[in-house]
């Protein structure tokens, strides 16, 4: 196990490596410079003095080849892990990082909360009711769901709620006199904006969830000690329950692995949407200002965590499932 | 003296491979009716220009047969005459006046994707409106855009836009994925530790960062751009499956007996194996166009997609973001990017089913 680690560790380090060259190299090439990029907004309060950027352009070794100004960044990273600061919203991107991280784990968190709790118990449902009417509408309904794409749906929620009704705000995190509410107020007025995105996040991973449970239980249903539960009378829920629905868990378990990355770098498109002031949105933001330094830093959190992500999944499922083993 | 033939059994052929694929998808009633669906789009798309246009699919000007409608695949093919003639694509009106024997076909709807009808371009039919005005009725069947250009046309015609993305783009994924993991899986040793590495480490770059930095180098990127770029970064499952089955399919005998009597490397894999192995793979190609055609419209609907005149259904729905009210902007796009997208989903599902040999042992 020791020795698997390790490998993956080097294997992991490696690609880590190979991903930021290439998008270093990538962004490097793009057309235009955060000071022509911002030229084009009229917040005079993000534009860029051109002598000021021409510092930075030396700070962060923009005036250099490219592959030269990769080694550089990488050498602050690797000695002081410095990520720099960026140019657009002039702080640390560290500052910047930690800002937008609360955001979208606001979100994230919540939603992989509800897709987990509540897919347990449609999973169960849909597997007890197997082939009965009522379930295949539901697992019909649940497939159609995981299909549509959370921009149309959060579009569309956005018409029927905030156009039509009138019930919930349009976009953003807070509303305009959040400074003045009351603690309990504030928490109030933050739920309220979360629902719709919650919604949106969760709806397509509670259906892929159940989908899964259900796929599992089927495969579990099969094997012979549950024909033997069933055959020396445990009853039938309890069979569900304890006998197949603990086995299912397995998979269920490195799949939290594979969602790590996802929880950080949470939904360009849906933070788009609404507005939502978290690393996605700041992800597309920076691409379109050419702020580097933060392109530079979000890639290496990001592929930071997809590979960690792998990693525990891998290990997990080492952990939970006594037949898989590395060495 | 009877003939030997005579006594034998009388044993059917046994069946192809890909008629029993067929015979277990078909038995699967949604995954055909979304067989089907993509059917009926691939039509829609190849008629586009037939069912809604301003230029007639075929006409005899000045004792010649022409095909105008052709000029909406490509501009180019826009016959001269009617440019030298200053017809300034208004066709009903200029065909009468300047020459009275001419005749033509016209598409379903008297409608263009790119722009607004004026009055009385066709007789009778008015000015479309803009706007909020813009509501479904007769002459805009799914109403009209801010400018005034019709929804049902620019619909129709983005067709083609969703279909190619998901082929074209799927069809590079396939190639490289499929020749990546057919080197691993068939030569194994060091080019499958190569090939197995690399896959791993393309797994790992956040594919939405590559192609949002790709995207961003481009000066002005057009929809074969964000095709290729797709294909290029979604490749790595369909590379894991072809390796899997490679690595199985080359110990068989058929492969043995195929090296026995001198059949080349490159001939075992690409006509021998790669045949047998097709209908799984074929899976993740067929979740693969559902994603490309999920990244496309997503990515067009952020605005990052080629810029106007883009008949892409993700670029309508984006004007239906900064106009909540025109509903008809969000249900109408919204729908087709859903359907197609849940079509290509059922298919990949019944593909699965039938081609997973585990499911059938189970008796389904």
């Amino acid at each position: 196990m020791f020795d698997y680690l390790v490998r993956r560790l080097l294997i992991g380090a490696i690609t880590l490596l190979f991903i930021t060259f290439v998008i270093y190299a990538l962004i490097r090439q793009m057309p235009g410079d955060p000071v022509t990029a911002l030229q084009a907004e009229q917040d005079p309060s993000r534009k860029i003095d051109p002598a000021e950027f021409e510092r930075m352009k030396a700070a962060y070794g923009l005036d250099k080849p490219w592959p030269l100004g990769y080694v550089l960044w990488l050498g602050k990273l690797t000695t002081t892990l410095d990520l720099g600061r960026s140019f657009t919203h002039k702080k640390p991107v560290w500052t910047l990082i930690r800002e937008r991280a609360g955001p979208t784990l606001l979100l994230s968190l919540t939603s992989l909360f509800l897709g987990y709790v509540l897919s347990g118990p449609l999973g169960l449902y849909s597997v007890m009711r197997a082939n009965k009417t009522d379930e295949r509408i539901v697992s019909t309904l649940l497939y159609m769901l995981y299909s549509l794409p959370t921009f149309v749906a959060a579009l569309g929620l956005l018409y029927l709620f905030y156009q039509r009704l009138e019930w919930l705000p349009l976009r953003g995190i807070v509303s305009e006199n959040y400074e003045k509410l009351s603690w309990w107020g504030r928490t109030g007025d933050i739920a309220y904006h979360m629902i719709l995105p919650v919604t949106c996040y969760t709806y397509g991973g509670l259906a892929y969830y159940a989908r899964f449970i259900r796929a599992n239980m089927q495969e579990v249903v099969r094997q012979d000690y549950i024909r033997t539960a069933r055959a020396k009378g445990v009853h039938p829920l309890k069979v569900i329950v304890v006998h197949s629905f603990r086995n299912t868990m397995i998979p269920m378990v490195t799949q939290l692995g594979l969602t790590l990355p996802t929880l950080l770098s949470g939904s360009v498109i849906l933070e788009q949407i609404f507005t939502w002031p978290g690393m996605g949105r700041l992800f597309f933001e920076s691409i379109g200002t050419r702020d580097y330094p933060v392109i530079m830093g979000l890639t290496l959190i990001f592929s930071l965590l997809t590979l960690a992500g792998q990693l525990l999944a891998d290990v997990l499922y080492a952990l939970v499932d006594p037949r898989v083993s590395y060495s | 003296m009877t003939v030997a033939s005579d006594s034998t059994p009388v044993v059917s052929p046994p069946r192809g491979y890909w008629s029993e694929v067929w015979r277990q998808f078909r038995k699967r009633r949604l995954a055909l009716i979304a067989l089907i669906y993509i059917v009926f789009l691939s039509i829609v798309a190849l008629c586009a220009p037939m069912i809604a246009g301003t230029r007639p699919i075929v006409c005899k000007y000045k004792g010649q047969i022409y095909f105008p409608c052709l000029a909406y695949f490509n501009p180019r093919w826009e016959p001269g005459i009617f440019l030298k003639d200053k017809f300034r694509q208004i066709y009903p009106k200029n065909l009468k006046k300047k020459d009275p024997e001419s005749w033509a076909v016209w598409p379903l709807v008297y409608q263009d994707p790119y722009r607004r009808i004026k009055k009385d371009e066709w007789p009778g039919q008015p000015e479309n409106r803009f706007g909020m005005e813009g509501v479904p009725d007769k002459n805009n069947l799914m109403g009209t855009d801010q400018q005034g250009w019709d929804v049902f046309a620019q619909l129709v015609h983005g067709t083609t836009v969703a279909l190619l993305v998901g082929f074209v783009s799927m069809g590079l994924a396939g190639f490289i994925g499929i020749t990546v993991g057919a080197l691993g899986g068939y030569f194994g040793g060091w080019v499958d530790m190569l090939t197995s590495r690399i896959t791993e480490v393309v797994m790992c770059i956040p594919t939405l960062i590559l192609i949002l930095a790709m995207i961003a180098i481009l000066e002005k990127t057009t929809i074969w751009h964000m095709m290729a770029i797709i294909g290029v970064t979604s490749w790595t499952s369909i590379a894991r499956l072809t390796r899997a089955e490679f690595l199985k399919l080359r110990e068989s005998e058929f492969v043995t007996a195929a090296r026995a009597i001198g059949v080349g490397e490159i001939r075992i894999m690409y006509r021998y194996i790669l045949p047998n192995a097709l209908a799984p793979i074929l899976v993740p190609i067929t979740f693969g166009i559902a994603s490309a055609i999920l990244i496309e419209s997503g990515l067009s609907f952020l605005g990052v997609g080629p810029p106007p005149p883009n008949p892409s259904w993700g670029t309508l729905l984006n004007s239906g973001r900064t106009n909540l009210q025109m509903w008809w902007l969000i249900l109408f796009p919204g729908m087709a990017i859903f359907l197609a997208v849940l079509a290509y989903n059922l298919i990949g599902e019944g593909l699965q089913e039938a081609t997973d040999p585990r499911l059938k042992e189970a008796g389904r």
